[in-house]
């Protein structure tokens, strides 16, 4: 990897020293984390289960049917009513739920309740449920995972692509610049959301093809930077000095240019991760993402639209929304102020 | 009612008792059926596209399709006769209808503007050829037809339409009409015997595109008789039990109209009309291309002051605005823009958004109603493909039955206002079938049913593997976004019994061709039922139309015994027959567990504003459709509309009327 140069880590110190920025980049991780081991949080699944001296985790393990613990079906044991039984019956077994005890998938039907039901704390529905009576903040905790693995993966691939095309335009020029230009100018201007629409129509996408339609009409934008930034520190001098000490094409890309460009792709990032958490949010809204019942907070301001009249379900996606891309922004403007050039250029 | 040979082509694949897709338990119908394959919209696109663009420079020598019929009619003088009225049997019985009582409210208003909504812009106005069994068919046919005689919708007598009397032939397979003199077209030219001549040719012609309906017509219509301009009768292949339906329910076509029939069929006739002998007409001028559609009364139509006729179809216009979403459609009629709201039938409208408490209830602006009907529910229900690999078996099939929890749905999600459908063939009144009941949700008898077939190891997900590791995983298919809920719960409650469902909700257009291709594994849908006195088998269980694309055997029924009974069952003569073939035939489906009905609903509801009036028991016990505006009983009352909305500012209050109508409510079930 690149060694970190004295101004990238004058920059990085400068960006620790943004109190907003960096408390919302601590928080996002945190709740990356928290999410990567969702299940132990929010999830049907038991952390521990306690049965005649035996103790049990099912959270990351084969299913147990509820023969397992003495029930009389064989379909995966539903752990609340475990727990219920248990304390009843007073024999020292007993069960461990994480704090949310439902997954983003079960029906939770109560007889002559009708979902959506309003948030209850005696239910454990901290954010009440949904119109199939499926657990809100389930379906959000999830339905962030999937978003930011999505936007994640998203920030990636369209980087890789676009840093290594843009530089390819910038460093080669000339006729591959001249043809490379005309063509993403041709194809940006393909009307990329029908596109996706179109074929989530037809077929039904999961997330590495929804991915895949959606890095193919966005690696375009990120060309454009990375080309004029190549153009830019290519006349510099260094790279003539590089040149002359006989460094190839190569060498000279990824050791001299890239590291010193670098800092411009950074500032971007926090927008491309909100960017695409919004895009799939948009495409989920509209039915044309990821298929149900896969938790996303799309389709949960979709069903918080259609039912105003159950508030819990649409303030609860959109103020997760709202504070998300919040954070993402402020990191966003964190970086690039401590990214600023005007404070470290020195003019010689 | 049955507008037969309308219908046979209208609907696919249909005969007697057409049953179509119906894109939504309440709005579109027959969305698809005849799935527009792609080729054709384009070719209809295009052939658009060049005709607007060169039609009027290519005013070719007009064509007279005059001497090509006639001479038709010579060469199939097998089926076209001519006689004279001397030819007509002296015995004949006439029947007029006139002990037959009238159905409309004496009090009816004429005039005024009935403001409505479609789902989406006709993709043309022809009765026939691809396409033509768009959703806005209703208002073209099934709302707006008179054939010759007409079912009275509540006692299922029998009145005059276009014929004024009528009489049976002595071998139960001719029907004698003599054609009311009055009737003339919504351009003012006389309908005669010529025209129904017309009408048979026209839909054994190769010029509509549509082979399906030439075959049918052909071999079911053996005969058309002509004894002078007024007097006709068509005969059938056998006799039927009910020949009212479909001798009865031919109707004419206008030769003046198709004078320039030819290759272009499709485009010429694409965006006009055929001229009426209904109510309503489209003028070409109230075409909005993607925006609206109004439909216009007929002036001086021939039935205004007939016996049932006259106080029906009180709207002067009909305005028909595209919104293509149902909650827009809901504000809409919330702000009074949409005089009627039928999805409120919906328990989420109902309960929810439109409460009995809500203000505009409270204030008597909305009317909200309940009215128990009698007609054959559209059939929702998992169409399980049988040719698929693990789905060929039946103990897979029965388990997948078992395992589907349609209960829960029904009870919790609906909220009990959907009850579980029986059968596939429910609601008929002549026909019922009490012994036969859907299987209920059972993970004990589910597993069983997987175990016959080898599906006893649960995986580490808790879904069932068999000794090659096949795991027990099926794709039910959907073209309707709004059963997203449904279908979650379904998969979920599956899981249970060791089944995966994945759920594959396509673009209408998109599942419908995957459907009618059979490349689904399970299709859940549902087929409109057509207002017949019995089911018909023949087109989703008979074998010559499985396996096959754009046929409605989804389930790709291929039994012997099956084609057996149907063949017998199609030619069975009376209704005690038709009853005793009926019940073997739905033992069979039964036990072949390959259609898992899911839920009906008995009853349909209505919100409305207080302008639109109703007759005293609202609607008819076997309506056309399951919406009160289709026997066209309502009127508006302009004054009241005035009235109200002056009072919504003012704050007047009105009366609030909430009404539950069960007169025709089944009883004892």
């Amino acid at each position: 990897m690149f060694r970190l140069d004295p101004i990238t880590r004058r920059k990085l110190q400068r960006f620790r020293s943004l109190k907003r920025g960096y408390g919302s980049f601590l928080v996002l991780c945190g709740l990356l984390l928290m999410s990567a081991f969702a299940e132990l949080l929010v999830g049907s699944r038991a952390l521990i289960v306690k049965h005649r001296g035996h103790y049990y985790f099912p959270t990351y393990t084969a299913f147990h049917p509820g023969t397992d613990f003495g029930e009389d079906y064989s379909y995966e044991t539903n752990y609340r009513k475990l727990k219920e039984r248990f304390a009843t019956e007073a024999r020292g077994d007993w069960v461990l739920l994480p704090v949310v005890p439902y997954n983003p998938y079960e029906n939770s039907f109560e007889e002559g309740i009708y979902p959506p039901t309003p948030p209850s704390f005696s239910q454990r529905h901290f954010l009440g449920t949904d119109t199939t009576g499926r657990d809100v903040l389930a379906r959000l905790f999830y339905g962030f995972r999937i978003a930011m693995i999505f936007s994640l993966l998203f920030l990636v691939l369209v980087y890789v692509a676009g840093i290594a095309i843009g530089c390819a335009m910038g460093y080669f020029g000339s006729a591959f610049d001249l043809i490379m230009q005309r063509a993403i100018e041709i194809w940006s201007n393909i009307p990329f959301l029908y596109i996706v629409i179109i074929i989530a129509s037809i077929l039904t996408p999961n997330l590495l093809l929804l991915l895949g339609i959606v890095v193919l009409f966005s690696w375009t934008d990120m060309t454009y930077y990375m080309r004029t930034a190549t153009y830019k520190e290519k006349a510099r001098d260094y790279v003539a000095a590089a040149r002359v000490l006989g460094a190839g094409s190569g060498r000279i890309i990824f050791r001299h240019i890239l590291p010193n460009v670098l800092s411009l792709t950074v500032t971007f990032m926090p927008f491309t991760v909100s960017g695409a958490i919004t895009l799939l949010t948009a495409l989920d809204f509209l039915g044309f993402g990821l298929p149900p019942p896969t938790p996303s907070w799309g389709e949960l301001l979709e069903q918080g639209t259609a039912n105003l009249n159950a508030p819990w379900i649409v303030s609860s996606a959109f103020f997760a929304m709202v504070i998300v891309l919040s954070l993402v922004t402020f990191i966003g403007e964190a970086i690039r102020e401590a990214f600023d050039p005007k404070k470290f250029t020195i003019y010689q | 009612m049955n507008h037969l040979l309308r219908f046979s082509s209208e609907c696919g694949r249909g005969a007697p008792g057409f049953r179509h897709l119906k894109s939504e338990i309440s709005d579109l119908k027959c969305a698809v059926t005849a799935s527009p394959a792609p080729q054709w919209l384009f070719l209809a696109v295009l052939a658009l596209v060049l005709l607007s663009g060169c039609s009027k420079k290519h005013a070719e020598a007009t064509r007279d399709i005059g001497p090509e019929a006639e001479a038709y009619y010579k060469a199939h003088l097998d089926v076209f006769h001519f006689a004279t009225p001397a030819d007509l049997p002296k015995d004949l019985v006439w029947h007029d209808g006139s002990d037959v009582p009238e159905f409309s409210a004496p009090e009816a208003k004429r005039g005024g503007t009935f403001n409505f909504w479609i789902p989406d812009f006709p993709r043309t106005l022809r009765y026939l050829g691809p396409d033509a069994t768009g959703s806005f068919r209703i208002w073209l046919l099934d709302y707006n037809s008179i054939t010759l005689t007409q079912r009275q919708p509540n006692t299922g007598q029998y009145f005059p339409g276009l014929a004024k009397a009528w009489a049976y032939g002595r071998d139960g397979k001719t029907m004698y009409f003599k054609l009311d003199p009055d009737v003339h077209y919504s351009d003012g030219v006389s309908v005669k015997a010529d025209d129904y001549f017309f009408a048979l040719f026209l839909l054994r012609s190769r010029y509509i595109n549509d082979p399906y309906t030439n075959n049918i017509v052909t071999e079911r219509f053996t005969g058309i008789t002509k004894y002078d301009d007024y007097t006709i009768s068509a005969s059938y292949r056998e006799p039927k039990p009910d020949l009212d339906d479909i001798l009865g329910g031919l109707a004419p076509m206008p030769e003046h109209f198709y004078k320039e029939l030819g290759d272009d069929f499709l485009q010429r006739y694409q965006w006009t009309m055929e001229p009426t002998t209904g109510p309503y007409i489209i003028k070409p001028e109230d075409l909005h291309k993607g925006s609206y559609v109004d439909l216009t009364r007929v002036p001086n139509w021939w039935a205004s002051d007939k016996r049932f006729y006259r106080h029906r179809y009180n709207a002067d216009r009909i305005h028909l605005e595209v919104i293509r979403d149902t909650d827009k459609v809901f504000e809409a009629f919330k702000r009074g823009d949409v005089d009627l709201f039928e999805k409120i039938t919906l328990p989420k409208f109902w309960y929810d958004k439109l409460p009995d408490s809500d203000p505009l209830v409270q204030k008597g602006y909305i009317h909200k109603t309940v009215f128990y009907n009698q007609a054959p529910p559209p059939t929702w229900g998992l169409y399980i493909n049988t040719a698929m690999p693990l789905l060929d078996n039946r103990d897979i099939r029965e388990g997948v039955a078992y395992a589907s929890n349609f209960d829960l749905i029904n009870h919790q999600y609906y909220r009990g206002d959907y009850v579980r459908m029986q059968t596939g063939s429910d609601g008929y009144a002549e026909v019922p079938f009490p012994g036969i009941h859907a299987r209920p949700f059972s993970v004990d008898k589910a597993l069983e049913c997987f175990a016959k077939a080898g599906f006893t190891k649960r995986g580490p997900d808790g879904i069932l593997v068999d000794a090659k590791d096949r795991r027990l995983s099926f794709t039910i298919t959907t073209p309707y976004e709004r059963m997203r809920d449904v279908l979650t719960i379904l998969r979920q409650e599956a899981t249970k019994a060791g089944l995966e469902f994945n759920i594959e909700i396509l673009d209408q257009t998109t599942a419908f061709k995957k459907i009618d291709e059979k490349h689904h594994q399970i299709a859940f849908m549902a087929m409109n039922v057509g207002i017949s006195q019995y089911p018909d088998y023949r087109q989703e269980y008979y074998s010559t139309y499985a396996n096959k694309p754009q046929t409605n055997n989804f389930t790709n029924t291929a039994d012997p015994e099956m084609d057996k009974l149907i063949d017998v069952y199609d030619r069975a003569q009376t209704m005690d027959e038709i009853r005793r073939l009926a019940r073997q035939l739905e033992q069979r489906v039964y036990d072949n567990a390959a259609f898992i009905p899911a839920f009906e609903q008995p009853f349909y509801r209505a919100g409305y504003w207080r302008w639109m009036k109703w007759p005293e028991g609202f609607n008819v016990r076997f309506s056309i459709d399951e919406y009160p505006y289709a026997d066209g009983l309502y009127w508006i009352d302009e004054t009241a509309k005035k009235e109200t909305l002056d009072a919504r500012d003012s704050g007047r209050m009105f009366p609030p009327e909430i009404k539950v109508f069960d007169q025709w409510k089944a009883r004892d079930e």
